[in-house]
């Protein structure tokens, strides 16, 4: 029998244990199963358990190991794909009634790399329909309803990598594969207290993957700790013939040690004086002792500011346009309206709306932001700021009118592609998790990693998990 | 994609409501005077303005109702009354954002950022082939270039 502590353990801490021998792949996979089970249907967390795959690829794996070939950190370790994904035989609903008997004959890019890497999977996670493409207003927006935070189950995972989130807070999976086109890995990670990776754009290729934004999309690892993100981003990330925007072969590919951080030079901070224009009271505290604890962790820290811009309003119109273009037959067939979302049902509409000389404009502007980013980037190399100005909101909260505050970080980071990182940092009064970002310019996710790993090297909130049963 | 946040000098719905009820003239601007004539004279009708809808200008407000009413044009008998108050509201406050958006002064020659791929590209152009030619008479001084904030 294992014991929920070890299914708490993070990947890196499973592989050591899993490569000795002392842990078996195959006891592994049943124990996470069999939670998954139990608390994963409480929790909205799963879109569907794939049982048979995962004892197949855990039994492999056990099987491997025993001869000896060991395949590295990830093999043997269960995780959960959100349901965008391609899996060869199993649905990928795309979190949206309109598509929920879709069935992929192939495994997208992601999947296969894991499953080289000999990671096993336990299944598809829940997330929000079509990944918030058409927009949402209520945390129900799921085929599987509104996806419970294991912290506070009155209270929301965040979106649209839902599941993702409540699997790895929950204990489900020892990690989870989310996607960002904007918010949806940082937040999720923020609200649920796991650490979760948004990769620079270009790097993870989305072959098999839905599109909502082909040219903000990105797919990235959530998992307990930033060492973790770091080996499943080594595994997920490289150059893919199958998606012509993936980076050029050496740019893509990510290899990680840590003990290659010893040799590398200093980072240079900068806290974000302007991320957010308030910070909620039952949160401010926990976002004040972070930002002391990064200036006493990397000293040197200096203020740094965001530039200045309409750049939510481009990010806003390039999501808009390119999601009703990935989703034109969808609108234009009406069968929109069987989204479970009212907002979803309608926004498409509006989206189709709006004249290609914007959506080139917010090109043109996002050309020029990424400029004034490089410059940014010339005096740090990374940037800090709270994940979110709030711990999880309530689970039927509407987020049209409740949770209105303006993300330049956001836009910004999710515009230019940049690399973030999100660790927990704290909980609010009411213990719920908050969470810090660390951001970097385009392609320099080992900096993100780097500094989230040193700040857990210096603090414990990232081994802190909710009491369920 | 988490919920789109609203740009920031946009209101809430609730904000705006609470803003409307203490500004008499807001509460009583259901209707609002003709807007300006289009270059070809033909008179356009009032628009008539969602209960929360945020501040725009005149041009602005007749081309977000345009806007609902193509779509209305083109799906004639797809919506409830309810999703047409809905989008209706969803027309009006998407404006700000192009507003915004076409404020903010870009050169005709600022390229469009249609993936990322290009910025990592050009800098392994420019460190792997250093430009031999000289600027063409052509090219325009970098004070031709807009000013930003």
């Amino acid at each position: 029998m294992i014991s929920s502590d070890i299914l708490y353990l993070s990947a890196s801490e499973l592989a050591k244990r899993i490569q000795s021998k002392s842990l078996s792949p195959v006891d592994l996979a049943k124990a996470y199963l069999d939670r998954s089970e139990k608390l994963g249907p409480k929790l909205n967390a799963y879109a569907r358990l794939s049982p048979d795959i995962a004892l197949e690829q855990a039994t492999a794996a056990e099987r491997e190991i025993g001869r000896g070939h060991y395949r590295g950190p990830l093999h043997g370790v269960p995780y959960a794909a959100k349901d965008l994904l391609a899996t060869k035989g199993i649905p990928a609903t795309w979190g949206a009634k309109p598509y929920e008997n879709q069935v992929f004959d192939y495994d997208a890019t992601v999947i296969e790399n894991l499953r080289r890497s000999g990671a096993v999977l336990l299944g598809k996670a829940a997330m929000i329909e079509l990944a918030g493409g058409m927009n949402y207003r209520f945390a129900s927006a799921s085929l599987q309803g509104a996806a419970k935070n294991p912290w506070n189950t009155s209270c929301w995972t965040c979106g649209s990598s839902s599941g993702s989130g409540a699997i790895v807070a929950a204990g489900l999976a020892a990690f989870a594969i989310g996607t960002e086109t904007w918010g949806s890995i940082v937040c999720p990670s923020a609200y649920c207290g796991v650490s979760g990776l948004r990769p620079t754009f270009g790097r993870v290729s989305r072959y098999g993957a839905m599109a909502l934004s082909y040219s903000m999309d990105k797919i990235g690892p959530m998992a307990r700790s930033a060492e973790d993100c770091a080996h499943i981003f080594a595994v997920i990330a490289g150059h893919d013939i199958k998606d012509q925007s993936t980076l050029s072969l050496d740019k893509a590919a990510f290899t990680y040690s840590p003990s290659a951080e010893l040799s590398a030079k200093p980072l240079r901070f900068g806290w974000l004086t302007n991320a957010w224009k308030q910070i909620d009271a039952h949160a401010e505290k926990a976002i004040q002792a972070a930002e002391r604890a990064v200036r006493k962790i990397f000293s040197g820290t200096r203020n740094a500011a965001l530039p200045e811009g309409p750049f939510e309003a481009a990010g806003g119109i390039i999501i808009a346009v390119e999601g009703a273009a990935a989703f034109r037959e969808l609108i234009r067939s009406g069968k929109v309206a069987q989204l479970a979302d009212p907002l979803g049902q309608i926004n498409g509409y509006v989206s189709e709306q709006i004249e290609a000389t914007d959506y080139v404009r917010a090109l043109q502007v996002r050309g020029v932001l990424q400029q004034k980013m490089e410059a940014l980037f010339d005096g740090f190399d990374v940037l800090v700021a709270a994940s979110q100005p709030l711990g999880a909101n309530a689970l039927d909260a509407n987020l049209e009118t409740d949770l209105i505050f303006p993300d330049p970080l956001g836009g910004i980071g999710n515009l230019c592609g940049l690399p973030a990182l999100s660790v927990p940092c704290g909980f609010t009064d009411e213990n719920l998790p908050v969470g810090l970002q660390f951001v970097a310019k385009a392609g320099n996710d080992l900096a993100v990693i780097r500094a989230a790993r040193s700040f857990q090297q210096h603090t414990e909130w990232h081994r802190k998990h909710p009491k369920i049963s | 994609m988490t919920q789109r946040k609203r740009p920031d000098n946009s209101l809430s719905r609730r904000e705006f409501a609470r803003q409307a009820t203490l500004g008499a003239a807001a509460a009583s601007a259901a209707l609002l005077p003709l807007p300006e004539l289009p270059p070809s004279g033909t008179p356009t009708l009032p628009v008539q303005l969602p209960a929360n809808a945020p501040k725009l200008s005149l041009q602005s407000q007749s081309e977000a109702d345009a806007r609902y009413q193509s779509i209305l044009a083109q799906y004639p008998d797809r919506f409830s009354d309810v999703q047409k108050v809905d989008l209706q509201h969803l027309c009006f406050v998407l404006q700000p954002q192009l507003d915004r958006l076409r404020a903010w002064p870009v050169a005709n020659s600022d390229q469009p950022a249609l993936y990322l791929k290009p910025l990592v590209e050009r800098e392994k152009k420019s460190n792997a082939a250093p430009n031999l030619k000289s600027a063409p008479a052509s090219t325009p001084s970098k004070s031709a270039a807009p000013e930003r904030p």
